[in-house]
């Protein structure tokens, strides 16, 4: 069994001239075909005049995991604009790769819903319903 | 067997063993073509827009060109329409890509109808994006008698929208037959397993010594095209073992879809024996797992995946024990097995008949008549019959799926009652 960090970023898009992003790590422990325990999540929004660039992202990742113990970060070849893996890797402080077995595309499937219905709940603060006393 | 120049450009700071291997694959492919290999130009360059590898490398390989005398030259990287007609024009021979050399090789290959539809689509997919570039480089020196004046790009790339789509509609008809074939044969209780894994890995040996059949086996990519199955018993149970075209590193999209009803019997099993070559480099194994992972990951419906660790015969047990450590996360549910040996086949046996949808085990008592007879020979054809005494009643211990289970139980209802 491995314990692996996935991540996932949304909002990497121009939003009202700014960029909202929120960043999900999930930590978890999977084995080759499971995802076995989920042990935390953390979330982070991020707000950004220009567009990110890797070091931003490589930022955002490590600020989001900050706390989440020494495992590996896993994250998506297309959040870190599909540069080679050795590459990514030396830009952290900590242990990272691309996703390689279904167990860790589970993981970061799971990063990436979190992060996008957390950024759509911060998005529309009028969507909160609130609670009638009589209910 | 035609003589090639393979080429190879590879992209600067990769590291050695990964390039060696891409090479070697690519030197598989052209034997599984039928070709001899007779020289390999390397480059460690970015990729040049007229000619992929830099125009003095390619004046290399035109010089080669025209001593080796070669059939073909095949470039490893993809080659755009302008690449491949620069460097025909230079090189005074055919120039073609990894991509044009799998059509080629599963051109070859096809037997069945259906195959030879899917290589033709694959083939006009590879060609739709190129159809325009390709006429208008003709139009260049354009002689009488090529479809007249006039704008023919868009034409030309009508046509071959339209046969796309006619050879597509022909397919999804055949492709609803094998999923009726595929329900028909789950209703009628068979479990469905299927061998997939990387091209090479021993597919066709496991299915063979699985099975113990003569299916063609050969050390040679591609060997296997047109899936083949056949009755497996395991303790009892009756599966459909199905053997499948193997994976392969960077095949593009046009490619696996075009194949689909190849690979669509390992998504619709119920397990899947991905097969593993273990004698090869660990870094090699890893790749290969975290390519077929990913195949899986867009594809699979619900499956369980049993890795077959084949090839354990070449490696003494320590290299063995160390290797699996160390592909531990890729590999789930690991058996390890030598196909060529035997090794282990009766531990993977075993394995699969756990992952197996469970079967219910029942006493079943049946009095004496022609009707119990008939019901006695259909329980031996449906489930396991662990044992049976005939005495004043017939008393059997069955073992079968949850259908067969309640219509027995309504039927020794219904005879006790007479």
């Amino acid at each position: 069994m491995e314990r692996i960090i996935a991540v996932d970023i949304s909002g990497r898009h121009r939003h009202n001239s700014r960029y909202l992003m929120v960043c999900a790590a999930v930590s978890l422990s999977v084995s080759g075909g499971h995802v076995k325990q989920i042990h935390g999540v953390n979330i982070k929004p991020f707000v950004s005049d220009n567009p990110p660039e890797v070091v931003d992202v490589v930022q955002m990742i490590e600020r989001t995991v900050e706390g989440m113990g020494g495992v590996i970060i896993v994250a998506e070849e297309g959040d870190l604009f599909n540069q080679p893996e050795w590459l990514s890797n030396s830009m952290f402080t900590a242990s990272f790769k691309y996703p390689e077995s279904l167990s860790e595309r589970m993981g970061i499937e799971i990063a990436h819903h979190i992060s996008l219905s957390s950024r759509n709940l911060l998005l529309d603060p009028r969507s909160w319903e609130p609670i009638k006393d009589n209910l | 067997m035609k003589d090639v120049i393979l080429v190879q450009r590879r992209i600067p700071r990769c590291s050695e063993s990964e390039n060696q291997r891409k090479l070697a694959e690519l030197r598989e492919l052209a034997r599984a073509g039928n070709y001899n290999v007779v020289s390999e130009v390397i480059q460690t360059r970015n990729p040049d827009r007229q000619y992929q590898v830099g125009k003095g490398k390619a004046e290399e390989v035109a010089e080669l060109a025209l001593s080796e005398k070669p059939a073909k030259i095949i470039f490893y990287n993809p080659l755009s329409v302008t690449q491949v007609y620069n460097l025909s024009e230079m090189c005074k021979c055919e120039v073609i890509d990894k991509f044009q050399l799998i059509l080629e090789i599963f051109a070859s290959r096809a037997t069945t109808r259906r195959s030879r539809m899917q290589v033709e689509l694959a083939k006009l997919e590879y060609e739709l994006p190129r159809a325009r570039k390709i006429v208008s480089l003709l139009k260049m020196e354009e002689r009488p008698g090529f479809m007249g004046l006039g704008g023919y790009e868009d034409s030309y790339e009508q046509d071959v929208k339209k046969r796309i789509s006619r050879i597509k509609k022909e397919l999804s008809t055949g492709q609803r037959d094998s999923e009726n074939l595929r329900g028909y044969r789950h209703s009628k209780g068979f479990s469905l397993l299927s061998l997939a894994g990387y091209t090479n890995a021993g597919k066709s040996t496991l299915f063979r010594s699985l099975v113990d059949e003569n299916v063609e086996v050969e050390n040679m990519l591609f060997t296997t095209l047109s899936p083949t199955t056949r009755y497996l018993n395991i303790n009892g149970r009756w599966t459909l073992l199905t053997d499948t075209v193997g994976f392969i590193e960077d095949l593009p999209h046009f490619l696996v879809d075009a194949f689909r009803s190849t690979l669509e019997d390992v998504f619709r099993a119920d397990i899947i024996l991905l097969v593993v070559d273990i004698s090869e480099p660990v870094d090699v194994i890893r790749k290969k797992l975290a390519v077929s992972h990913e195949i899986f990951w867009e594809q699979l419906e619900k499956a369980t995946i049993i890795s077959a660790i084949n090839k354990a015969d070449r490696l003494s047990p320590e290299e063995l024990s160390s290797r699996l450590k160390s592909i531990a996360y890729l590999a789930p549910n690991p058996v390890v097995v030598s196909a060529k040996t035997g090794e282990g086949l009766d531990e993977l046996k075993d394995i699969i008949y756990s992952h197996l949808p469970e079967w219910k085990r029942f006493t079943l008592e049946l009095p004496m008549s022609g009707e119990s007879m008939s019901a006695v020979s259909w329980l031996f054809e449906e489930g396991i019959v662990h044992s049976i005494n005939y005495g004043n009643t017939v008393v059997m211990d069955v073992e079968a799926r949850n259908e067969v289970y309640h219509k027995a139980r309504s039927l020794e209802k219904r005879l006790s009652f007479r």
